[in-house]
């Protein structure tokens, strides 16, 4: 290939040659900076459906309303606790990733699949034994609290899906330049979300606080 | 290259071709990821949808030529005028200048080969094109969304609009949002990362700066019209209560959330206006930009600042005083950026030795227009005074002189002055200069009478209104200057037109243009630059001394890459070489997933929720085949 400024040819089409790119590269990779975009706009959608939350609590007298019990704090603290934690293996995948470790990201990124899908299961037997005692159809305080607490499980949902991709294809393709890229993406994702979890369970535990 | 190639350099060269090459006919459009055939597939989508508000623009005027027309019966009038707006706002005028004008000159002003992630640039226009075509069915069917562009509940709830109108309106602008964050996301990775080595971000473009931040406002205002928007579903589709005040909710949040979007809005649509501006003005003055860095700073600095302005559309809603004041006094703060620039420009104009071509002349006009809907605008920062005003034509003279005085005339000049290197031939320049005055006369005189009969008394969106009110002469005045105004756009668009075919050839850079796009060939080439530029200012075509050592660079092979579909990625801030990208040549998965992508949102209009999930399951299999072979990051 061509000679390039300042150095030798970088061919990341090697897992080999994706680590060395990794460790070399000063800046970070363009589908790094994708993601964190991304994740901008999936934080200011949550901000304004905290912010929704919020502005109909205060435009009212009783919140929640009458008939409707403040929510428990403790399952869903341990619950949310639990998918926190997932960011420490994601953040060693991502390490791993970069060393050019595949063993090392797919048992971690398996092993983080499995608290966040638990964490996902969980939450949705929560919200259908919330549902059986109020609707989102009823108030505007359940019509809030079920989409804001709808959007977090999506994304976790999400969260979920994109794991079992990068486990797949870094399975059989290998880090490649594109997969560790990935990987390094999926950790940041995961951090943003586990961040949306706490907000999300204050938001949900304010009246209960 | 501009100049002629020697045999050594010719054989980088044709294996640039060979590299880059597209794929002909049909197929190749519909599988490209090439930044210029994917902006250029943008410019006649939305100039199609631009001639599609423009007739609906001349219906309502038609309709109000004189008191109690016919011409379009209530119902008709409201869809008409509300389709107007989304057209212009969200069909026209965002996809025309990020879509057609991002797309196809940013790579190129940088020194790139291609956007950052060329996939996701061809499924943001065909999610574009698929959300156009849905707003567009709407009004084929005579169901067509119909409470205003800016769709207030409670008269956009299923309470008083039972049918799927607003359904249209609900699930289409988040639809079409898919497709405008996509596309930020890309333009903003492109300009971080793509960069060609040595153009640090001091040296980059004003027009870059200008679509940087416009990327940035988008992307944070945005997620309020979806929130916005599927609230608004949820309620009418699904029963929800967010806008009904009988169980806890707000009609006041829909404004709310709307404004959030909606104000940095029209900075997001005049944002692009003023990159064009700035990339236009020191070409036809041969001279550089007065004050470069504090116009950049005042692009950021507009964009940020129009988050804070929103609550002044809502001065009659009875917020308290101290609410209203903190956004009438952020309403006038945020004049001082655009004065900035506004001063730059003029500045730069009367301090160089300005030519009035055609673009030029475009340029002067919207500086024009601009003052008038800038000060106008100022009057309704002023609280007792948009109180009087509100909901009148006073409003529609103000916006109509700044969203297309201001920010379309930019776009009709920048049509002229890239007309040449998208085509290789020249335009017709006393056509063009007639279509100029035809289309400004036009403009003003349509849109200035708004101003006082706003004052008289006149309310918009009501569809006629009756004689002995005084308002007859000035809307048969503006009536037929709307008619001239459209004449002088048809000229604009049929001088191109002929120019296409029978226009004299043109060379690469007739203009002695500043910026890298006039280095290379008209049209340029797939792959854009035989070799990476040099960059060692803001002007870099007037670096004459760059410009002959990348011919040099040629000779040696250097910075050509020219084995695969590669570009250089840079680091963010000083734009030092980092790494060397693979980029995917073609990809029939954009279309895939964006047609996926329709068929959810059809199936959620109609209500078909397991369908709705099927589709999704498509666009996870679609996306599963995109990353199958994937090479972007």
């Amino acid at each position: 290939m061509s000679a390039v400024p300042g150095g030798a040819p970088i061919e990341p089409e090697t897992p080999a040659g994706a680590v060395r790119l990794a460790q070399r590269r000063q800046a970070l990779p363009n589908g790094w900076w994708a993601m964190a975009l991304f994740l901008c706009s999936e934080v200011t959608i949550f901000g304004t459906l905290i912010a929704t939350y919020f502005y109909l609590q205060f435009g009212v007298h009783q919140w929640p309303p009458a008939g409707i019990a403040p929510e428990k704090v403790t399952d869903p603290s341990i619950a949310t606790g639990a998918l926190v934690l997932t960011a420490l293996p994601m953040w060693f995948a991502a390490r791993a990733a970069r060393m050019g470790s595949k063993r090392t990201v797919l048992g971690l990124v398996a092993l983080a699949l499995i608290v966040q899908a638990g964490y996902f299961g969980v939450q949705i037997a929560l919200m259908s034994h919330d549902l059986q005692h109020f609707s989102p159809r009823g108030t505007a305080y359940g019509s809030i609290y079920y989409t804001l607490l709808g959007a977090h499980h999506a994304h976790v949902l999400l969260g979920c899906l994109l794991d079992m991709a990068v486990l797949w294809f870094v399975a059989s393709k290998g880090l490649t330049n594109y997969w560790l890229t990935a990987t390094r993406a999926l950790a940041l994702y995961w951090y943003v979300i586990n961040g949306l979890a706490v907000l999300v369970l204050l938001t949900q535990l304010s009246p209960s606080l | 290259m501009a100049t002629v190639v020697s045999p050594r350099g010719q054989r980088y060269v044709d294996l640039l071709e060979r590299v880059w090459g597209e794929r002909k006919g049909l197929v190749g459009w519909l599988t490209t990821t090439d930044h210029k055939r994917i902006g250029i597939m943008y410019f006649f989508t939305a100039l199609a949808l631009f001639g599609a508000g423009g007739v609906e623009a001349l219906l309502i005027r038609t309709q109000l030529f004189g008191p109690n027309g016919h011409v379009l019966s209530p119902a008709a009038y409201d869809e008409i005028f509300t389709m107007h707006g989304i057209t212009m706002i969200f069909l026209f005028v965002i996809p025309m200048t990020t879509g057609a004008f991002g797309n196809y000159l940013l790579p190129l002003m940088i020194g790139a080969r291609d956007m950052a992630f060329p996939r996701m640039n061809a499924l943001s226009y065909w999610i574009y094109l698929a959300s156009g075509i849905f707003m567009y069915i709407a009004l084929a069917q005579g169901h067509a969304p119909n409470a205003g562009w800016f769709n207030y509940v409670p008269l956009a709830s299923k309470t008083y609009d039972p049918s799927n109108n607003i359904d249209f309106y609900g699930w289409g602008l988040i639809f079409n949002g898919i497709s405008s964050t996509a596309a930020v996301i890309n333009f903003i990775v492109t300009i971080f990362k793509l960069r060609a080595p040595g153009m640090s971000l001091n040296r980059m473009p004003l027009f870059c700066y200008a679509f940087l931040a416009v990327s940035f406002a988008l992307l944070f205002a945005l997620p309020s019209l979806s929130v916005a928007c599927l609230f608004l579903e949820l309620d009418r589709q699904f029963g929800f209560q967010f806008y009904n005040a009988a169980h806890g909710g707000a009609p006041l949040l829909w404004q709310n959330l709307f404004w959030i979007f909606g104000h940095p809005e029209v900075y997001i649509i005049i944002l692009p206006a003023f990159g064009i501006a700035t990339a236009i003005i020191p070409t036809f003055t041969h001279r550089k930009m007065v004050f470069f860095p504090l116009v950049a700073l005042a692009e950021i600095l507009v964009a940020f600042l129009g988050f804070g302005v929103w609550v002044h559309h809502m001065f009659t809603v009875g917020y308290a005083t101290v609410t209203t004041v903190y956004f009438a006094a952020a309403s006038l703060i945020i004049v001082i950026p655009s004065a900035i620039q506004l001063f730059a420009w003029i500045a730069t104009i009367m301090t160089g030795t300005p030519e009035f071509k055609t673009p030029m002349l475009f340029i002067i006009g919207f500086i024009v227009f601009f003052i008038i809907g800038g000060l106008s605008g100022v009057t309704l920062a002023a609280i007792p005074f948009d109180q009087q005003v509100h909901d009148s034509y006073y409003v529609i003279a103000h916006f109509h002189f700044v969203i297309f005085g201001a920010a379309v005339f930019p776009i009709l000049g920048g049509m002229y002055f890239w007309f040449p290197k998208v085509t290789g031939r020249m335009y017709n320049e006393t056509v063009g200069k007639v279509s100029f005055w035809t289309t400004f006369v036009g403009t003003f005189v349509t849109f200035f009478p708004m101003h006082i009969l706003g004052l008289m008394g006149m309310i918009r969106r009501n569809y006629t209104y009756p004689a002995g009110l005084g308002f007859s002469t000035l809307n048969a005045v503006e009536t037929v200057a709307a008619f001239v105004l459209a004449g002088g756009l048809v000229s604009i668009v049929l001088n191109l037109l002929i120019s296409y075919f029978k226009g004299p050839m043109c060379g690469s850079d007739p203009w002695e243009g500043d910026t890298l796009e006039w280095s290379t060939s008209s049209p340029p080439p797939p792959y854009n630059y035989a070799v990476i530029p040099t960059v060692t200012s803001p002007y870099p075509m007037w670096d004459k001394a760059d410009r002959e050592l990348d011919n040099r660079r040629l000779e040696r092979g250097e910075g050509v890459f020219a084995l695969g579909h590669r570009t250089p990625g840079s680091t963010v801030q000083d734009a030092e070489f980092d790494e060397l990208l693979k980029m995917p040549p073609h990809s029939i998965w954009p279309p895939v997933t964006a047609m996926a992508l329709a068929g959810v949102f059809t199936m959620l209009l109609l209500g078909h929720l397991f369908i709705a999930v099927g589709f999704a399951a498509a666009i996870a299999l679609a996306l599963l085949g995109w990353h199958h072979r994937g090479s972007e990051p």
